[in-house]
């Protein structure tokens, strides 16, 4: 305080003397200097903050067990033969009843049942609607499926799965480690009937083991529609029981009244699959982790697994990535370049070690493209997102096994390696005393066995979208002053209110776009069946007609008005920035990986666009150039341009004209399943796109 | 204010001389894990082990304080249910009959852990859970568990530190609540706990020094856990060795470690001890070896001892007195007593009974010195 006061006498001495200028503080100079170069330094800061991006396969480490309770691969598994023989026999019986037997029926749900009870568990039957998620705007960010209790349902479809429960021993009851194996009891093929007896063969051995803590809940869901919904179906009758006796419950033969039966809260979830043959010459297990908008399990589940699976029973294991870019020219010639200079760094400091061969090189960014990809898009990778809706840490393990599905040798080691990994993770599980806690949860994979941390890839988008006040400030100076020398008019005391009318045209765009994200609900309220292009056409023509109105009706919000006195643009380009930044921001919050891919296209964009018509008049090669990159930039920020260019990107070719129908189900899906992503190209994307627009023709 | 002065002299002198010459006539061991969650399994394992030998070399139940901090035995992840093993061969139940544990899941505690040692307890704290140890103990503190620099982590919510030892060290030797004290610590780190300790007759050993880790031994395939610390492991192999009569010295036991098998320094600490190491044995502190001494009457022994504790503790007041010459023929006595003993027990205790016989005038000399004090207090009463 006393320091304080001195300082102001100090600044009033000054002033009155006032020969004296007050010198700001270090950080205020600091701020000043920046926005005053600030072309210099948006350029600046964009480049590293994309560099940062590219670099980041380097600055991978090592995953490491980070929780002391796991002790992964300390025990020696105790499978036996016996339990083996157990599980094929489970999977001989399924084969032999589903060769002889056609239909709709719940025999092999039953037989599937029988085996379980046989072991020692407590087996019950669940019967769920295939109801899939409907979009409600109101149901964004709410509990899960509040919506489920459906009163009038019919008996026509649904779905029914087998639980079996075996209790630990001595264990207190309040906590259980779930199993799940999607499997289709009419359709499903000779693969997906392996994971049943990978898990039959675990069961077996799980009934008779006496070093259980938790509960084991071996869920086989009906993945008739789909792999998620009877897993999210489950979970919700297990979180929140109904106490209503559902229509659903009498239908068929099967009465499940009264049956549904519970274990404590779930330490952690495993999914396994079996899918197709392996291409490589092992057992492949793929590890799919991205639950609903980029939440990620704990790193030590991945790490347990990868551990397991690499050191002790030898699957080669990968996880997703984008194959597209591993070919890609340009990313191998920045793969060299970071090469050259990690070798150069060595002979400068041999401690400098950062340098990575091309070829790790490659497939870092390729698997870390995936990793944001599927993060930012925000759907789920499995029936795990399902888990993570009730903080639940949970993976999917895809396995492939490299021998064909009826050769009987190869299927007994295959079960007897596969048990042996899940038996192995349960049993690290096993040994937590509390949830997992002491690994990350931000973070982005390179590599089953490398990851990002939030605090370094935070960089690349914090650079990124760090020029954005600068040059945000800076534009608004510059305005002030345009307009201070147009306009001499009495109105210029209203000095601080220049940004009303630009902060005007900003928030009617904003609104626009948050009456076009909701749209979609009220599309879908139409009766009458339409096909997703229609739909697409009747919203791209509602939200247009909006737009139309929006610019009619707000003075001066539209680009095409020809009025003098219409907002500086200087001005609107810096409230646009202003606005696009706090968005970014708060995107990032709530799914980084959104964030950074929309920063790396929304920021460029803010920056470059400038008033066409000026740089059109003035002919220099400068501002021509400027003007192309910035329609350039809008053409591709269109999203629905966005969408078929990644469509392009990821090799899934276009088919034909059915653009609009094909967006319209993405987004479908985007919204289905809750993502945030929706919320940001609706509410942050499209406005900040149509104010760009504006400012390109903006009549200066 | 004089006689203040005096009446502190005299507890002072009543306080220091005793307990050295006091001979050893009990043991006591407190045994301490001080680690929670099954994968600190191989702590409870340590203790159990280290239970089991002091008490297969004498030292009976009630003289052993065994605090654990979790039940390993009863955990449900136990693959061998109400069994604990500190050798994946499972020959060896730890956890078998007869097992007393006194302070057991979260009773331990730091403060129960001070109030054992200091012997400060609540009334209702039963005799079984108190170390009740006096001026003629040997003590054998054990401790193990998580330790970092200068502290020792009691489940993993509080820590001991070392200034918390050498406090609670002093408080017994000033409430003379033992005669020897020997610390061992197995823990990260260990050497550092004991790096105030200052009070005499004490004797410390840890696995490591300060930025060394205590490594486990081995680890149990079929429990999923490590069974035992390499520290306490080549220490009970060392013991495995000895029975109840075997006259091992603790410097046998300190030279058995090898740092390459623990894969850390073990340390200790000497400077505190006055005997010397290859002529302790180890089962002074680990066992609980006491000669019988065949006296001629029942109280005959133990009356001249106390009058000879008399006459020394009052020595510091008779300087200027007359009776120079018997001061120094006590002094040699005293002398000839601390000197003989040492280990050739049975000696030591032939030649004080000697002595004894040969000093006549006992009572005169303790009647002498109550006159010349009263005197004194005379004196200096009336100045006052």
């Amino acid at each position: 305080m006393a320091t304080e006061k001195r300082d102001k006498e100090e600044e009033e001495v000054k002033t009155d003397d006032g020969s004296l200028k007050i010198k700001p503080r270090p950080i205020v100079q600091l701020g000043i200097f920046l926005v005053a170069h600030s072309p210099v330094f948006s350029v600046v800061f964009s480049a590293a903050g994309v560099l940062a991006l590219l670099i980041l396969p380097l600055l991978a480490k090592n995953t490491y067990i980070s929780e002391n309770a796991l002790m992964p691969g300390s025990a020696r598994s105790m499978l036996s033969n016996r339990d083996v023989s157990d599980g094929s026999k489970l999977v001989k019986d399924i084969k032999n009843y589903r060769l002889n037997h056609e239909g709709q029926g719940v025999e092999v749900q039953k037989l599937i049942g029988k085996y379980m009870s046989e072991m020692g568990a407590e087996v019950y039957y669940q019967k769920f609607h295939p109801e899939g998620n409907q979009f409600h705007p109101l149901h964004f960010f709410s509990g899960p499926d509040s919506y489920t209790l459906l009163d009038n349902v019919s008996c026509a479809s649904y779905g029914v799965n087998v639980a079996g429960i075996i209790r630990a021993p001595r264990g207190d009851g309040k906590e259980s480690i779930v199993l799940v194996t999607p499997y289709d009891f009419i359709n499903g093929g000779d693969y997906e009937a392996l994971s049943l007896g990978i898990t039959g063969t675990l069961f077996s051995l799980l009934a008779r083991v006496t070093w259980l803590s938790k509960d084991i809940i071996w869920l086989v869901a009906d993945s008739r529609y789909g792999d998620y919904r009877p897993v999210a179906a489950w979970l919700t009758e297990y979180h929140s029981p109904s106490f209503k006796d559902s229509d659903l419950l009498k239908c068929g033969e099967l009465n499940t009244a009264d049956k549904f039966r519970r274990a404590g809260t779930m330490a952690a979830a495993l999914v396994l699959k079996v899918d197709g043959r392996s291409e490589r010459f092992e057992d492949t297990l793929s590890i799919y982790a991205e639950a609903s908008n980029g939440q990620m399990p704990n790193l030590d589940l991945i790490n347990v697994v990868n551990y397991l699976a690499v050191h002790r029973q030898g699957f080669y294991v990968k996880v997703e990535k984008v194959v597209s870019l591993l070919s890609s020219s340009w990313l191998k010639i920045i793969g060299e370049i970071f090469e050259a200079v990690g070798k150069l760094a060595h002979t400068l400091n041999p401690d400098w070690n950062f340098g990575i061969p091309t070829a790790d090189y490659l497939e870092g960014s390729a698997t870390l493209a995936s990793s944001l990809y599927s993060q930012a898009l925000g759907i789920p990778t499995g029936p795990h997102g399902a888990f993570r809706d009730y903080q639940v840490d949970a993976i999917t393990l895809k396995v492939s096994p490299r021998f064909p599905p009826d050769s009987k040798t190869r299927q007994h080691d295959f079960f007897l390696r596969g048990a042996k990994l899940l038996e192995g993770t349960i049993r690290s599980v096993n040994n937590l005393l509390e949830k997992f806690h002491q690994s990350f949860f931000l973070y982005l994979l390179t590599s089953p066995s490398k990851f990002i941390s939030v605090g370094v890839y935070m960089i690349a988008f914090a650079l990124l979208v760090a020029s954005l006040p600068m040059v945000a400030a800076s534009l608004y100076i510059d305005g002030c002053k345009a307009l201070n020398n147009s306009t001499l008019n009495p109105a210029g005391n209203f000095k601080s209110w220049k940004w009303l009318d630009a902060a005007k045209q900003v928030f009617a765009l904003h609104l626009f776009g948050l009456i076009v994200t909701l749209l979609p609900y009220f599309i879908c309220q139409v009766p009458g069946q339409h096909s997703p292009s229609n739909r697409s056409i009747m919203w791209g023509t509602t939200s247009s007609s909006l737009l139309l109105i929006t610019f009619a009706t707000i003075p001066g919000c539209s680009p095409f008005s020809s009025r003098r006195h219409g907002t500086n643009w200087a001005v609107l380009k810096s409230v646009t920035i202003s606005a696009a930044f706090i968005g970014l921001c708060l995107m990032s919050i709530i799914n980084f990986a959104t964030a950074e891919i929309g920063a790396l296209l929304l920021v460029p964009t803010c920056l470059i666009v400038q008033p066409i018509k000026p740089a059109l008049r003035s002919r220099r090669i400068k501002s021509l150039l400027g003007a192309f990159c910035s329609m350039v930039l809008l053409t591709i920020g269109f999203p629905v341009m966005l969408f078929a260019i990644s469509k392009g990107l990821f090799g899934e070719g276009l088919v034909g004209l059915s653009l609009g129908g094909e967006f319209w189900t993405w987004l479908e899906s985007l919204w289905a399943w809750k993502s945030a992503t929706y919320l940001y190209i609706g509410m942050v994307h499209l406005p900040c796109w149509l104010l760009c627009l504006c400012i390109l023709f903006h009549p200066s | 204010m004089k006689v203040l002065t005096l009446v502190m002299l005299l507890c002072y002198s009543f306080a220091f001389s005793s307990g050295d010459t006091t001979i050893h006539t009990n043991n006591w061991a407190v045994l301490v894990c001080t680690s929670r969650f099954w994968f600190n399994y191989r702590h409870m394992a340590n203790t159990l082990s280290l239970y089991r030998t002091v008490k297969r070399l004498g030292i009976p139940d009630e003289r052993i304080i065994l605090m654990l901090a979790d039940d390993m035995a009863c955990n449900a992840r136990n693959e061998y249910p109400a069994q604990v093993f500190n050798n994946e061969n499972h020959k060896l139940n730890l956890y078998g009959d007869n097992v007393e544990v006194d302070y057991r899941g979260y009773e331990v505690t730091v403060e129960n852990f001070l109030r054992v040692l200091t012997g400060r307890h609540e009334n209702a704290v039963p005799r079984s859970k108190r170390l009740l140890s006096d001026e003629g103990s040997h003590i054998l503190l054990y401790m193990t568990g998580h330790g970092g620099d200068e502290f020792l982590k009691f489940q993993d919510a509080e820590e001991l530190q070392s200034h918390d030892l050498a406090d609670a060290v002093k408080q017994m030797k000033e409430k003379r609540r033992f005669k020897e004290l020997m610390i061992m610590v197995d823990t990260c780190q260990a050497a550092t706990l004991f790096n105030q300790l200052q009070s005499p007759d004490v004797l410390a050993i840890g696995s490591s020094l300060k930025g060394e880790n205590s490594y486990s031994h081995h680890l149990d395939s079929d429990v999923g856990v490590s069974v035992v610390d390499r520290f306490t492991y080549y220490t009970l192999a060392f013991f495995e060795r000895l029975n109840i009569y075997d006259n091992a010295s603790l410097n046998s036991l300190f030279r058995s470690y090898d740092p390459k098998l623990l894969m850390s320094t073990a340390y200790y600490r000497t400077d505190l001890y006055q005997p010397h190491l290859a002529e302790v044995p180890v089962t002074n502190f680990f066992g609980s070896v006491m000669e019988t001494l065949h006296t001629d009457s029942v109280y005959k022994a133990f009356s001249s001892k106390t009058s000879n504790n008399k006459i020394n503790s009052e020595m510091p007041l008779n300087q200027l007195s007359e009776h120079d010459e018997l001061q120094k023929a006590n002094i040699q006595n005293d002398e000839l007593k601390t000197e003989k003993q040492k280990c050739p027990y049975t000696q030591m205790r032939v030649d004080l009974h000697k002595k004894l016989e040969k000093l006549e005038n006992v009572d005169t000399v303790v009647n002498l010195g109550i006159a010349v004090m009263l005197l004194v207090v005379m004196v200096s009463s009336s100045l006052l």
